[in-house]
């Protein structure tokens, strides 16, 4: 027992956590062992069984958990592009050019005190950002990101979208209410108002086009954009008005700039997120992010061809048999950076009398890595489906992205009546009318054919 | 976690301060309510904080983000909309009269410097105009136009930096940066020629603190060069805003009449259509002798506020560029004994700043420390008509009307 205890006190701390983790990992992994030994055969019966229920349960843990770096990169994004509007330098001191600011950024909000004011109601308020974010990260469970690449798909996809993203209104609500802070009310109750007004249009918007389309499912309406591989087919070209409307609802949606008004720091402090502090706040944050992503995604499947390329692309099978090269390729493997790095840096060293051999030597290596990068990526990209159209996708979505944050830098707030009165005054009678369009074309034409 | 909220601090009549009627606090809840903690002192006060049906009370300030210093302001709101308003001041009072009277005549200029900290080139040449005509002093000519040079570059720092907080106060990032780039430029060179950025210190009773100097006028010479061009694209960047324009057209408006009664004086007098401006209607300094326009708007609402600075800002620079052409040599300081002790007296000056009407009433008794020195100004009046400007509108326009009479706290407060 003195031993025992001897033995332990003269452990360092990381000696101590090895101590008590490294037991711990090797009863869990016999544990682990013995359970797949015993039960394997039946445990995968029951995932292949249940396939549907594992990918859905899989596909929304892998969807929280990137839309933290997505949210890092479009936090980045805005700042650096609206320092770059503003004649600013934006952030620029942690990592190369601030990339890493936003990481930063987080861990800031880790290290903050987790606070709840005085009278609040703390399950409403702890609840909030987790509805708000939760919401947001799951409405993208029926987005096709490229082919094959999507957590569901099912036919009513388009409407499970718009119900699960309506949702987001709750989560603020219950922050705007639970805070007990007038301007967290004030903020709540606006965003309440504004995002059941452009729910209606928003949704009006796309009925044309699922008239034209004859289905929800997210995945259908992406392949019809694609039959002839050219950009004409794209669902913008036939129904531009639905797409203008479509934008400026989804703006709306996503309470970005010019209809920020839940969030007007001018008025309302910041809204519902007044009281929050710490991680809660991050979640607000994020989720505000991640619906930025999420319209612009969904505005890009709809309209834009999704992860369809704009004009056809080459694609061939290269066969590469591993085993007929047999020991070459090993070789071949083993030497190829080692003579590509010289090979790269022989011109810089020999070309710049100034330059450090080791200097020459980084940059070789550097040299290389992108060069066998690129040719990776262009063999991927004519080779396997899902890198083209995920290459695609995201090229497009934060394309549209750069306008929201465009928009954000350039333009000042619209007053609440102002706003009200655009989506009940403009936007649903000319969404009618872009549906009452379209049907009609559709039943002419279907006429005209028959 | 449980269901219930939380146990409050003091139940209801067990505060401290439960026995004393004086004190209307006896709950942590109610501290979280704007009501101050002792009974109505007058009428209006318990008017004001009797809540009527839907109707709720919001602080606005002192550390509100937009409220343009350290304003508070207790809202009643119906919804988004303003009913009522009480303005609570005082957050940034100094005493500034009483420290001048306690101070030789030379201090009173570093002292009502930080009065108007955005335009104090202004706030320092009203109490020297005032002194002079105590003293009955001949100020130089070229000390006249170093002065009228000055203030007219502080006038376009004032009203560049005006349009900018508007435009972020209706919601647009950009405008402010762009609009402090001139504002900037034009700060540094009054730095080359007072050696202060902010609180010049540079006019003196009888002339200014020191001559200009080449950094001063070559600074002045390449920003000259390319200001209108400049200015003109700023003002380009919201005037084609068609949100901004359907926002502040028709936001606070105020009739030439209603303005007058309210003691309006500067662009938002001028803005309602009365063309009274104190370099024209009671001329001092060289004004007589230059040439420029009285811009005038008859909407009276925050848009024409703020155009009508931007005609301002190109008038004023129609005076710079006729100052640098006129400028006499000469010296810059009037012979003057080091102690002042002007015969007993009164005097009232009054100058046209870029908020309005600037004035000091200044009395003397014959000895080295002014007997009275009362400060008017335009910042104070220009925020009483806020409480006539907001009720009716909605919570989105009352900072940005108020951002429109361009008031500054440091001269409300004193």
């Amino acid at each position: 027992m003195t031993a025992l205890s001897r033995t332990w006190d003269r452990l360092t701390l990381p000696g101590k956590a090895l101590a008590i983790l490294i037991p711990l990992l090797l009863a869990l992994t016999i544990g682990l062992v013995v359970t797949l030994i015993l039960f394997g055969p039946f445990l995968w019966q029951l995932i292949l069984d249940n396939l549907e229920i594992v990918r859905f349960v899989l596909a929304s843990a892998i969807l929280l958990v990137i839309f933290i770096p997505i949210a890092f990169i479009v936090i980045y994004m805005e700042m650096k592009i609206i320092a770059l509007m503003n004649l600013r330098i934006g952030p620029e001191r942690v990592g190369p050019w601030g990339t890493l600011f936003s990481v930063v950024h987080g861990l800031k909000f880790l290290l903050k005190e987790d606070f709840i004011p005085t009278r609040a109601d703390p399950i409403v308020f702890t609840w909030a950002p987790v509805v708000v974010f939760s919401t947001a990260a799951l409405s993208a469970l029926v987005l096709p990101f490229a082919p094959g690449l999507y957590g569901q798909d099912f036919n009513l996809a388009l409407l499970y979208f718009f119900a699960v993203g309506g949702m987001t209104v709750v989560g603020l609500l219950m922050g705007g209410w639970a805070s007990f802070n007038k301007y967290s009310l004030l903020g709540g109750l606006r965003s309440a108002a504004q995002i059941v007004s452009y729910e209606i249009p928003l949704t009006l918007s796309v009925v044309g086009l699922v008239i034209l389309a004859g289905t929800l499912s997210l995945n259908t309406i992406v392949m019809q954009q694609g039959v002839s591989g050219w950009f004409v087919d794209w669902y913008a070209f036939r129904q531009p008005l639905g797409l203008l409307i479509f934008f400026l609802a989804a703006t709306a949606e996503a309470n970005r700039t010019p209809f920020d008004m839940t969030e007007a720091d001018q008025e309302i402090v910041a809204g519902f997120a007044t009281e929050y502090s710490g991680m809660r706040f991050a979640f607000f944050f994020f989720a505000e992010y991640v619906n930025v992503f999420i319209i612009s995604a969904i505005t890009v499947v709809l309209f834009l061809g999704g992860w369809q390329a704009p004009f056809p692309v080459p694609h061939f099978e290269i066969h590469v048999d591993p085993g007929q090269l047999g020991m070459g390729l090993l070789f071949l493997v083993a030497l190829a950076p080692l003579v590509g790095t010289l090979l790269f840096a022989a011109p810089i060293y020999l070309l710049r009398s100034r330059t450090r051999w080791w200097v020459a030597l980084i940059v070789g290596f550097v040299l290389f890595n992108v060069v066998v990068g690129g040719l990776a990526f262009l063999w991927a990209y004519v080779s396997i489906d899902w890198v083209a159209g995920l290459f695609w996708f995201v090229g497009k979505t934060f394309a549209l992205i750069f306008v929201f944050v465009w928009m954000r830098g350039t333009l000042p707030r619209v007053r609440s009546d102002q706003l009200m009165a655009f989506a009940w005054k403009w936007l649903l009678p000319v969404a009618l009318l872009n549906l009452f369009v379209t049907a009609l074309a559709v039943i002419v034409l279907d006429v005209v054919q028959a | 976690m449980t269901t219930e909220t939380p146990p409050r601090r003091f139940p209801v009549g067990t505060h401290p301060s439960a026995d004393d009627p004086r004190i209307l606090v006896h709950d942590d809840y109610e501290a979280f309510e704007p009501v101050p903690p002792y009974p109505p002192r007058t009428e209006r006060e318990a008017e004001f904080y009797t809540l009527g049906e839907g109707e709720l009370l919001l602080n606005v300030g002192p550390q509100h983000p937009s409220t343009h210093g350290v304003l508070r302001v207790v809202l009643k709101l119906e919804g988004e909309r303003v009913v009522d308003i009480d303005p609570v001041l005082g957050y940034l009072h100094r005493g500034v009269e009483k420290l001048c009277e306690n101070a030789d005549y030379h201090q009173t200029i570093s002292q009502v410097d930080p009065l108007e900290y955005i335009s104090s080139l202004f706030c320092e040449w009203t109490p020297v105009l005032a002194y002079e005509k105590l003293l009955d002093v001949e100020v130089p000519r070229r000390a006249e136009y170093i002065r009228v040079l000055s203030a007219e570059l502080n006038r376009i720092a004032s009203h560049a930096l005006f349009m900018g907080w508007f435009a972020l106060d209706l919601g647009g990032l950009t405008p402010i940066l762009y609009s402090f780039i001139e504002r900037d430029e034009i700060v540094e060179m009054l730095a080359a020629l007072t050696g202060q950025r902010m609180l010049f210190n540079y006019f003196r009773i009888g002339g200014v603190n020191g001559d200009l100097n080449h950094e001063f006028m070559s600074r002045l010479g390449d920003w000259m060069s390319r200001a209108t061009t400049q200015i003109e694209a700023n003002i380009g960047l919201l005037n084609e805003n068609e949100i901004l324009v359907r926002r502040a057209a028709g936001m606070g408006v105020m009739d030439a009449e209603t303005a007058l009664r309210w003691c309006m004086t500067g662009p938002n007098l001028r803005a309602t259509g009365v063309p009274y401006d104190i370099r024209r209607a009671h001329p001092y300094s060289v004004y007589p002798e230059l040439e420029f326009d009285i811009p005038t708007k008859t909407e009276g609402d925050s848009l024409a506020r703020y155009l009508l600075r931007a005609e301002e800002i190109k008038q004023s620079l129609r005076i710079i560029d006729q100052c640098l052409e006129r400028m006499p040599d000469g010296p810059i300081m009037a012979k003057l004994p080091r102690l002042l002790r002007p015969r007993p007296g009164r005097a009232w000056a009054a100058i046209e700043g870029p908020r309005g009407l600037y004035g000091v009433y200044a009395i003397s008794d014959g000895t080295d420390q002014p007997f009275r020195l009362k400060i008017h100004d335009p910042s104070f009046l220009h925020l009483g008509a806020v409480g006539m400007l907001l009720p009716g509108n909605l919570l989105a326009d009352t900072m940005a009307i108020m951002a429109s009479l361009d008031p500054v706290m440091g001269g409300v407060d004193k």
